[in-house]
């Protein structure tokens, strides 16, 4: 055998014989120092913060892991509240209500000094959103996706007639979203950052104010620890960790499955949730241009009147941003609220845009339902 | 003896730019600093010409704030189209804005409606 052969012959045995990616793992061909971070990142991930360190005075949860558990990164079953006023076109996120994130716990201090055991609901809000904890895989693959991308696939206007217009949603400040159930926070590092502030009110760098209870500012002494209450080091680590989980490898397909990821195209679930995603330049290799497999198009779609529930930036009510499909063999509640208990029920739950696609499903024969089933169940 | 006069010396040359370009009174200095300023970016909640103030929505990720401002005559408006007033301003706009902290709260110094890309 020539050399040339042996060398290919050795690369398609290193690919065969790569380990598969489990749920919490590394993204494969971090550097050591990159490796070296996610570890410490995960440390900060996992920590418990107490008022002492951090926590409150009103929050979610004591911890990143908490709620992003089974293991690290991966969903919980914790249900979050959060509220904003939609008067159209115009969202109103109720920020001087304390909104949109609506924290349900206080700590021991602020329970003694106003007698609440969460924040109190926005008396403006003209909706209440139930928010599930999704599973953060492969996030800092879908934060170097180039926004060029989602303005090219985006159909506002639907001019090619197939009754789907993405569209993308926008922040405060402009800049083009793609974070959260309404695709609103424009970067991972953002969404963190806020994570930290809005979910466990420990404040940091990047949002050094603590937020007030309901618009009144907090009663003295309720919040010993000095802000910010994590340092930059702590909140980049946590970034790291976040940013270098990789998305699981899905399982091998046999037959059937092979003939559900072709359905899933025919029926048209590809048209918003698109398989693959390629990322633009990283200085970190193991995230530079790759092609991987997301499962959306991270832009906003009308899902009918049935699942609507809050605005948040150009996302009226109904409006939802195509969830990524990662990790759905691990997933117990489907949907941004957790109200499907089967991939079935979800996809049937579709509606607006999504009302052709699940219109051809149900019209699918049993067989071919079960084997886009079983497809979706490999992922 | 003759070290000690080489280290004196050399330190002092180190050290000359350095008192050169001190001030010469650092009490006027500090007096005369002008007021913190900041600059928001955000999308506005309301506005009230009349009564001169302005709420702006900021935030990182999801946790959002409210921030108050008041304008001046002196506050200048930057926008495309004819000369903008702070009137012309809606909740929804997206603005860029120059305040400095005064005993009074902020002050808008320059406000820039920024425009946003079509959905």
């Amino acid at each position: 055998m020539t050399r040339p052969w042996v060398t290919a012959a050795l690369l398609l045995l290193a690919v065969g014989c790569q380990r598969p990616v489990k749920p919490g793992d590394p993204l494969p061909g971090l550097s050591r120092a990159e490796h070296d971070r996610f570890d410490r990142g995960k440390v900060v991930f996992d920590s418990v913060f107490t008022p002492e360190t951090g926590l409150g005075p009103l929050f979610n949860a004591t911890g990143c892991g908490e709620c992003h558990e089974n293991p690290a990164g991966g969903r919980g079953d914790e249900v979050e509240v959060h509220a904003t006023a939609f008067h159209a076109p115009v969202c109103d996120p109720l920020a001087q209500e304390g909104g949109p994130v609506i924290q349900q716990h206080t700590t021991p201090a602020l329970k003694q000094a106003l007698g609440i055991d969460q924040e109190p609901f926005p008396p403006s809000a003209t909706a209440r959103a139930m928010r599930t904890s999704p599973v953060i895989f492969g996030r800092g693959l879908l934060d170097l996706v180039p926004d060029s991308f989602l303005l090219a696939y985006a159909d506002p206007d639907d001019r090619n007639h197939d009754g789907v217009r993405g569209r993308p949603n926008r922040f405060l400040d402009g800049r083009i979203g793609r974070f959260g159930r309404k695709g609103f926070v424009p970067t991972l590092r953002e969404f963190n950052a806020g994570a930290f502030a809005a979910e466990m009110s420990v404040t940091n760098p990047a949002q050094p104010t603590e937020e007030d209870v309901g618009g009144k500012p907090l009663p003295a002494g309720v919040d010993p620890a000095p802000d910010p209450e994590i340092n930059q080091e702590q909140l980049d680590l946590t970034d790291d960790f976040v940013r270098f989980l990789a998305p699981p490898t899905p399982l091998k397909l046999g037959k059937d499955g092979r003939h559900g990821r072709d359905l899933f195209s025919q029926i048209g679930c590809a048209t918003c949730h698109i398989p693959t995603l390629r990322t633009g330049y990283s200085p970190v290799t193991a995230l530079s241009n790759r092609e991987f497999a997301a499962y959306t198009d991270l832009l906003l779609h009308d899902m009918g009147a049935d699942l609507a529930d809050i605005c948040l930036g150009l996302a009226t009510p109904a409006d939802f941003r195509t969830e990524p499909l990662l990790d759905l063999r691990g997933a117990e509640h489907f949907l941004h609220d957790g109200r499907a208990t089967t991939l079935e029920q979800a996809i049937e739950l579709h509606g607006g845009e999504g009302s052709g696609a699940r219109d051809r499903f149900k019209a699918l024969p049993a067989a071919e339902r079960a084997a886009l089933i079983a497809f979706l169940k490999s992922l | 003896m003759r070290r000690t006069i080489r280290t004196a010396a050399l330190t002092a040359i180190l050290l000359l730019p350095l008192v050169i370009s001190a001030p010469a009174d650092w009490g006027a200095l500090t007096s005369a600093q002008p007021a913190p300023s900041y600059t928001y970016r955000g999308t506005v909640r309301a506005v009230n010409a009349r009564a001169g103030t302005l709420e702006l929505i900021t935030g990182v990720g999801m946790s959002l704030r409210l921030v108050r401002m008041t304008t001046a005559a002196t506050t200048r408006l930057v926008a495309t189209g004819a000369a903008p007033r702070v009137g012309d301003l809606k909740p929804g706009d997206v603005v860029r804005a120059e305040c400095r902290r005064t005993a009074a709260g902020l002050v808008a110094d320059r406000i820039e409606k920024v425009a946003v890309g079509a959905p």
